[in-house]
C-alpha cells in the first residue's frame, strides 16, 4: 500500500464565508424524509447528547447509546474551568477572529484553519442555547452573564457555571435528549458499549455492541454512525479521564479503515493533585486558575527534606518567573508541564513521593487576605484537602502533571465526516480543531459546535446525496454476522486464556511505558523502547491475562479486558506516531527539535501536515498517511513565552 | 503532617448479588494493608484484586469519573449513603476517616425503584425517566436568542446554580427511610422554575415530573431532611418547598 | 376534571400538605382545649359550666364532626403514607443509620408518637366523655360534674404518669409536625425558618406543659 494524500473537503474561498456558502450548498433532506432516516450517536456526552438532541428534533429517528447507566454521567462532566465564546460582552476587543487566531495559534499550526474558523464562528449560539436550556451560568449583579479570563488569553471570553461548567453544559444536553426520548424520537440504549462498526458495500451501517448488563451482543442497523466517544487519553492508565473512559469504539472503526490522526498529539495538564501510590487509580484535576495566583517553585537544593514553609525564599526557586518573566505562573499548560518535569528530573521534586512541584498562594494570602482566597478557589481548596489531607491555606499544595486531553483522533473531513463513508466523528473523538495543542476552555466549545451547529447540516448533506438508505440494510446481514461472531470469539478468547496477570496489572504496566518514553518530553530511543515493549506487554497479555467471570451478566473484568486490547495497540500507534514526528509542536515534544531556549521547535518544512494511519493488521506497520495543512489567514510563528 | 507509613487491616462485610434474581446475602472479607491515602473505592479495588487473583468473582459497584461529578458511584457504607463524610461521595471518601481494624458494612442502595442489578450495582435509570417527563426546557436547537437578552438576577442565577448542581447519584433516595425521591426532582424543578426560560413550562412541569415520581414507586417525604445531609453537593431541602408550593398552585390554577 | 383531582389528591405532595394542614388544625384544637381546660384552676364550677356551655351548644355536633373528620384523614393519611413508604424499601438494609445531620428523634419516630397518640385519644375519650357521669348544679342548672371525673381520675399516680408519658409524645410529635406542615405546604424561607423552627419547638413546649401540669395539679388536689 502507499501513502496518500488526503484531502479535508474544505470549500475554496474565503475563510469568513465558507461555512454559510457551505450551509447553502448542503443538500437538504425533506422534513417528511427525515423519519425515515436511522442514525446511531454513540457516546451521550457533549457532543454526543447535543447532536443526537439536535438531529431528533430535526427529525431523524435517532439510537442513542452510552457506556454509563445514564446519558448523564458522560465524562464531559468533569470539564471544570468554562467555555469559550467571542461574545465579546466585556468590550475587551475579543472577536470572532481573534477566537480563531488565538486557536489555531495555541493549537501550534496543525489543525485545520477552516474548521477552527467555523468554530470560532458558532461559539457565540452555543451560549445563547445554553443559557436558554437553563444552564446556571454565572451573573454579574446586573443580571448580564460573568466572564473570566482563562488559561493565560488576554481577552475574558470564558463563560462559566461556578467550577462545574462541564456538568451545567452537559445536564443542559442531557436535557435536550430526554426531552426527545419523551417524544420517542430518540431511542436510548444505556450500559451499552460498542464493540465493532458494521460496514455494507464500504459504508457505515451499523454497529455492534455488548450489552454490559446481559452480556449480550446486539446488533444495531442505521444509515450514518456518529462517534462522540471522548478520547484515549486512559492509554497511560492514570489519567483525569473517567474510568470507563476508553477509545475501543474509536480504535475499532480504525480497524476497520477509518484513519486515526495525529495519535501523538496529547495534552498533559500542570495542575493535577500528585500521584500517592501504587494502588492509585485515577488523577484528579485542579482548575488552571490556580495558576492566576498561585506561584510555582521548588527548593534550589536538591533533596530539600525541610518542610516547605521552612525553606526561606531565597532557596526557593521560582523557576516559571525566573524562566518566563514575562508570562510567568501563567505559561501555556504544556510549557507549565514539561518545566515541571524538568525540575524533578534534576532531582528538585518536593514531597514523600518526590514526584511533585510546590504551588504556593502564602504570597496570594498575604497580598488579597483569605477570604478574597477562599471565595476565589474555595471548592478547589476543599477538594485539594478532602484528598490530600493538607491545608492549602497554610501549606503549599502539591501538584503535577497529568494526562489530561487528547488532541488527535479519527481523522474527520470539514464535514466531520472520517474516510469511511457515513462514520461521523464529534467532539474529542476527531482531532480537527485543536491542533497539536487545546487551549483552556475549547474542548466544551467544540464538543457542543460539532453536535449542535455542525453535524445537523453536514449529514444532512451527507444523507441527501447518498442513496444507500434506499437498499434496506437489516442485522440479518451477513456483515452484521461476521462482525458479532468476531465479537464473540475475542470474548471467549479473553474468558479462555485464565493466565495469571490482572487485566489492571496490565493496564498498569502500559501506563508506565507511556508515561516514561510517550509522555511529556519524548526521544527517539525512547519511543522506539516503547514500540518494543508494548509489542512485548500486548504478546504476554494474550497469553496471560485472568479474566474471571462469564459474559452472560456483569462483568467489569471483561469489559476492561477487552478496552485495554484495544489501549495495547493504540499506544503503539501514539508511540509510532510520535516517532515518525521528528518535530516539536504544542503537546508533543521531541527532544531533538527544540530551541537553544529549550523551547518546542517547529519543522514547518516537512511537518506542517496531519499524519492520518491507516490501519494494515495488528503486527503489520501501519500507514502514514498525509493531509498537507496550509496557513493563509494566521502566519506561521514560533511561540514564545518570554 | 500526616503519618503515611501506617497501614491499616479492615474487616468488610460486603453485600454480593449474583444478578436481579439472585436473593442476596452478606460475605465477609478480610482485607490488609490499606493504606489510608487510598479513596474508598480505590480499596475496594484492591480487594477485588486479590479476588480476582484467587479466581474468586470480584465485586461489582458502579464508579466512573472518580472525582466526585458523575454521580456513578453509591454504596452504603456502614450504614450511610456515601458513607459518614458531609458533603462527599464514595469516591472522594478516603481511608483515612476509618481506623486500623474497622468493620465497614457496604451495601447497595435501596429502593423499590433502584433495583440491585448486581452485588452493588444499582438500576437508576428512574431518575432519567423523571426528567424525561419534563425536566427540560423546551428549546429546541437554533431557538435562542442572544443569552443576555434575558438578565437574571444574580440571587436567582445562584440559587439555580445551588440546585443544578445535582449529581443524580441517588443518596438521597438511599438515604431516605422512605426511599422518597424528592430531593432530586426539587432540585430540578427548582433550577428551572427560579430562571425565566424555565417559567413557561414551570406548571406542566412539575405536575408531570411530580407524577412520574410516585408512578415509579417511589416513597413520600416526611421532611426529615436525611436526604440533604446526605447529599453529595449540600442541595437544600427548600427546594422540595418550593416543589410543594409549585405543584400545589399548578394543580388548582394550571388549564392543562 | 375528576380524574384530575383523584391524580391530585392521591399524588405524594398533596397527601403530605393535606396531612400537614390537618396536623396545624389538631394543633389549634390542642391549644384551644388546653387554654379552655385551664378554667380548672379556677375551681370545679368555672370548669363545669365551661363544659356545659359547649356541650350544650348545639353546634358541638357539627364541630365535633368537623374534628372527627379532620382527626381521621389525618389518622388515615398517616397509615396510607406508612404502608406506601415501607413499600418504596422492600428490602431493607442489613445497616442503616442516620447522619447525624438531618434527621431528629422527633422527626424519625412520628408513626410511634403518633401511635401512643392514638391509643391515649381512646382512652382519654374512654376516661372522661364516656366516663362516670356525676352531675351538678349551679345556680339551678344541673350539669355533668367533669371536674370530678378528673379529679378522681388523677388520683392515681399510674393515671398521671401515663398521662405526662402521653403528652409528652403528643410534644415531640407536635414539634416536628408544626414545622413540617410548613414545609409541606411549602414554607420555607431562609429569613423566617429560625422563626418556624423555635416556634414549633415552642408550641410543643408549651402545649406538653400545659397538659401535664393539669394531672399533677389533679393529683396535688386529690388528697383533699
Amino acid at each position: 500500500m502507499t501513502v496518500k494524500k488526503i484531502n479535508g473537503n474544505v470549500p475554496q474561498g474565503d475563510i469568513k464565508n465558507i461555512w454559510e456558502d457551505h450551509k447553502f450548498k448542503s443538500k437538504l433532506v425533506n422534513p417528511s424524509n427525515k423519519r425515515k432516516y436511522n442514525v446511531i450517536v454513540v457516546g451521550t456526552g457533549l457532543a454526543g447528547a447535543s447532536a443526537a438532541a439536535t438531529l431528533a428534533e430535526l427529525g431523524y429517528h435517532i439510537k442513542s447509546f452510552c457506556i454509563q447507566d445514564s446519558p448523564r454521567r458522560a465524562h464531559s462532566i468533569a470539564a471544570q474551568g468554562g467555555i469559550n465564546a467571542a461574545k465579546n460582552y466585556p468590550n475587551d476587543g475579543d472577536s470572532i477572529w481573534r477566537l480563531f487566531y488565538d486557536t489555531v495559534k495555541g493549537g501550534d499550526y496543525r489543525s485545520r484553519e477552516a474548521n477552527v474558523y467555523r468554530l470560532a464562528s458558532v461559539a457565540n449560539n452555543i451560549i445563547d442555547q445554553a443559557a436558554a436550556q437553563g444552564v446556571p451560568f454565572a451573573r454579574d449583579y446586573g443580571g448580564y452573564l460573568a466572564n473570566r479570563s482563562f488559561g493565560g488569553a488576554q481577552v475574558s471570553r470564558t463563560f462559566y457555571a461556578r467550577g462545574q461548567t462541564g456538568q451545567q453544559l452537559l445536564l443542559g444536553a442531557y436535557s435536550s435528549l430526554m426531552k426527545e426520548v419523551s417524544k420517542g424520537k430518540i431511542e436510548l440504549f444505556t450500559r451499552r458499549e460498542m464493540i465493532d462498526l458494521v460496514l455494507v458495500n464500504g459504508k457505515t451501517r451499523g454497529i455492534i455492541v455488548r450489552n454490559i448488563i446481559t452480556g449480550e451482543i446486539e446488533r444495531y442497523a442505521a444509515d450514518a454512525v456518529l462517534l462522540c466517544t471522548g478520547g484515549y487519553g486512559n492509554t497511560y492508565y492514570l489519567s483525569t479521564n473517567a474510568m470507563a473512559s476508553n477509545a475501543s469504539a474509536a480504535f475499532r472503526a480504525y480497524k476497520k479503515g477509518a484513519y486515526f490522526a495525529n495519535p501523538c498529539f496529547t495534552q498533559i495538564h500542570p495542575t493535577c493533585i500528585p500521584v500517592h501510590g501504587e494502588n492509585q487509580s485515577k488523577l484528579t484535576l485542579m482548575s488552571e486558575s490556580l495558576r492566576n495566583d498561585g506561584r510555582v517553585w521548588v527548593p534550589e537544593a536538591k533533596g530539600d527534606k525541610r518542610p516547605p514553609n521552612e525553606i526561606p525564599d531565597e532557596e526557593r526557586d521560582y523557576y516559571l518567573e525566573r524562566i518566563y518573566p514575562s508570562f510567568g505562573n501563567l505559561v501555556p499548560r504544556d510549557v507549565a508541564s514539561r518545566n515541571a518535569k524538568n525540575q524533578i528530573d534534576a532531582g528538585k521534586g518536593v514531597g514523600v513521593t518526590g514526584v511533585a512541584v510546590y504551588l504556593d498562594f502564602r504570597d496570594a494570602i498575604k497580598r488579597d487576605g483569605v477570604d478574597t482566597i477562599k471565595a476565589k478557589y474555595g471548592n478547589l481548596f476543599d477538594m485539594y484537602e478532602r484528598i490530600t489531607d493538607e491545608n492549602p491555606y497554610q501549606v503549599p499544595m502539591k501538584i503535577y502533571p497529568a494526562v489530561h486531553y487528547t488532541m488527535g483522533g479519527l481523522w474527520v473531513d470539514y464535514n466531520l465526516m472520517s474516510n469511511v463513508p457515513g462514520l461521523f466523528v464529534l467532539g474529542e473523538a476527531n482531532f480537527s480543531d485543536h491542533g497539536a495543542n487545546r487551549l483552556g476552555a475549547s474542548a466544551l466549545m467544540q464538543g457542543l459546535a460539532d453536535g449542535y451547529f455542525v453535524i445537523p447540516y453536514t449529514l444532512g448533506n451527507y444523507l441527501a446525496t447518498d442513496k444507500t438508505h434506499l437498499d434496506s440494510v437489516t442485522t440479518d446481514q451477513k456483515e452484521f454476522e461476521e462482525a458479532e461472531s468476531i465479537a464473540t470469539e475475542k470474548i471467549q478468547t479473553l474468558l479462555n486464556i485464565n493466565g495469571s496477570r490482572t487485566v489492571d496489572d496490565f493496564h498498569k504496566e502500559l501506563g508506565h511505558i507511556m508515561w516514561e518514553h510517550v509522555g511529556m518530553s519524548r526521544n527517539e530511543s525512547g519511543l522506539k523502547t516503547a514500540i518494543e515493549e508494548i509489542k512485548k506487554l500486548r504478546a504476554e497479555f494474550w497469553k496471560d491475562v485472568k479474566v474471571t467471570g462469564m459474559n452472560e451478566n456483569i462483568n467489569l473484568e471483561l469489559e476492561k479486558a477487552n478496552r485495554v486490547a484495544d489501549f495495547l495497540e493504540l499506544g503503539e500507534l501514539m508511540a509510532r506516531d510520535a516517532l515518525e514526528r521528528k518535530e516539536s509542536a504544542g503537546g508533543h515534544f521531541r527532544e531533538e527539535s527544540q530551541t537553544e531556549e529549550n523551547e518546542a521547535k517547529r519543522d514547518d518544512d516537512n511537518f506542517c501536515h496531519v499524519a492520518a494511519w491507516e490501519f494494515n493488521g495488528v503486527d503489520t506497520d501501519p500507514i502514514r498517511n498525509i493531509e498537507e495543512l496550509s496557513f493563509t489567514n494566521v502566519a506561521l510563528t514560533q511561540r514564545s513565552y518570554k | 503532617m500526616r503519618n503515611n507509613t501506617v497501614s491499616m487491616n479492615l474487616n468488610l462485610k460486603i453485600w454480593r448479588q449474583k444478578d436481579g434474581k439472585d436473593k442476596g446475602f452478606i460475605e465477609d472479607y478480610r482485607l490488609d494493608g490499606v493504606s489510608p491515602d487510598m479513596s474508598f473505592l480505590e480499596m475496594l479495588d484492591m480487594l477485588n484484586e486479590t479476588l480476582i487473583r484467587e479466581g474468586k468473582d470480584p465485586v461489582a459497584f458502579d464508579h466512573d469519573c472518580r472525582e466526585g461529578i458523575c454521580g456513578m458511584c453509591s454504596l452504603m457504607i456502614n450504614g450511610q449513603s456515601h458513607g459518614p463524610e458531609a458533603e462527599t461521595t464514595t469516591c472522594q471518601l478516603h481511608m483515612r476517616k476509618f481506623k486500623n481494624g474497622d468493620t465497614i458494612v457496604i451495601e447497595p442502595f435501596r429502593a423499590k425503584a433502584f433495583p440491585v442489578l448486581k452485588d452493588l450495582i444499582v438500576d437508576r435509570s428512574a431518575f432519567d425517566e423523571i426528567i424525561a417527563a419534563g425536566g427540560y426546557v423546551s428549546v429546541n436547537t437554533g431557538n435562542a436568542q442572544d443569552a443576555n437578552t434575558l438578565p437574571i438576577s444574580k440571587i436567582n442565577a445562584e440559587l439555580s446554580m445551588d440546585a443544578a448542581a445535582c449529581i443524580g447519584c441517588g443518596a438521597c433516595v438511599a438515604s431516605c427511610k422512605n426511599a422518597s425521591a424528592m430531593l432530586f426532582v426539587s432540585a430540578k424543578v427548582s433550577q428551572l422554575s427560579l430562571l425565566p426560560q424555565g417559567q413557561i413550562e414551570a406548571e406542566a412541569r412539575v405536575q408531570s415530573m411530580v407524577n412520574k415520581m410516585d408512578e415509579l414507586g417511589f416513597g413520600n417525604c416526611t421532611n426529615e431532611a436525611e436526604c440533604e445531609a446526605s447529599c453529595p453537593k449540600g442541595i437544600d431541602i427548600s427546594n422540595i418547598a418550593r416543589m410543594n408550593r409549585e405543584y400545589l398552585t399548578a394543580s388548582v390554577k394550571s388549564q392543562e | 376534571m375528576v380524574s384530575h383531582f383523584k391524580k391530585v389528591l392521591t399524588s405524594s405532595i398533596v397527601k403530605k400538605q393535606l396531612m400537614g394542614v390537618t396536623g396545624l388544625l389538631l394543633c389549634g384544637f390542642l391549644l384551644s382545649h388546653m387554654l379552655g381546660n385551664c378554667l380548672m384552676y379556677l375551681g370545679p364550677e368555672a370548669f363545669n359550666t365551661y363544659a356545659y356551655t359547649l356541650t350544650s351548644n348545639k353546634l358541638i355536633y357539627v364541630a365535633e364532626a368537623g374534628l372527627l373528620a379532620i382527626f381521621f384523614t389525618h389518622l388515615g393519611l398517616a397509615i396510607r403514607l406508612t404502608i406506601e413508604n415501607n413499600i418504596a424499601r422492600p428490602v431493607k438494609y442489613y445497616m442503616k443509620q442516620n447522619s447525624g445531620r438531618g434527621s431528629n428523634f422527633a422527626s424519625s419516630t412520628m408513626p410511634y408518637t403518633g401511635l401512643i397518640v392514638l391509643i391515649f385519644i381512646v382512652l382519654h375519650l374512654i376516661n372522661f366523655k364516656y366516663g362516670p357521669y356525676y352531675t351538678q348544679a349551679y345556680n339551678n342548672v344541673e350539669m355533668r360534674d367533669l371536674y370530678r371525673v378528673m379529679i378522681e381520675h388523677f388520683a392515681s399516680p399510674l393515671n398521671v404518669l401515663w398521662y405526662i408519658f402521653a403528652v409528652l409524645s403528643l410534644g415531640i410529635h407536635v414539634s416536628h409536625g408544626f414545622w413540617s406542615a410548613f414545609q409541606s405546604i411549602g414554607f420555607n424561607h431562609p429569613k423566617y425558618n429560625c422563626i418556624l423552627k423555635c416556634t414549633s419547638k415552642a408550641f410543643a413546649i408549651f402545649i406538653t406543659l400545659g397538659f401535664s401540669a393539669m394531672p399533677i395539679y389533679c393529683f396535688l388536689q386529690g388528697g383533699h
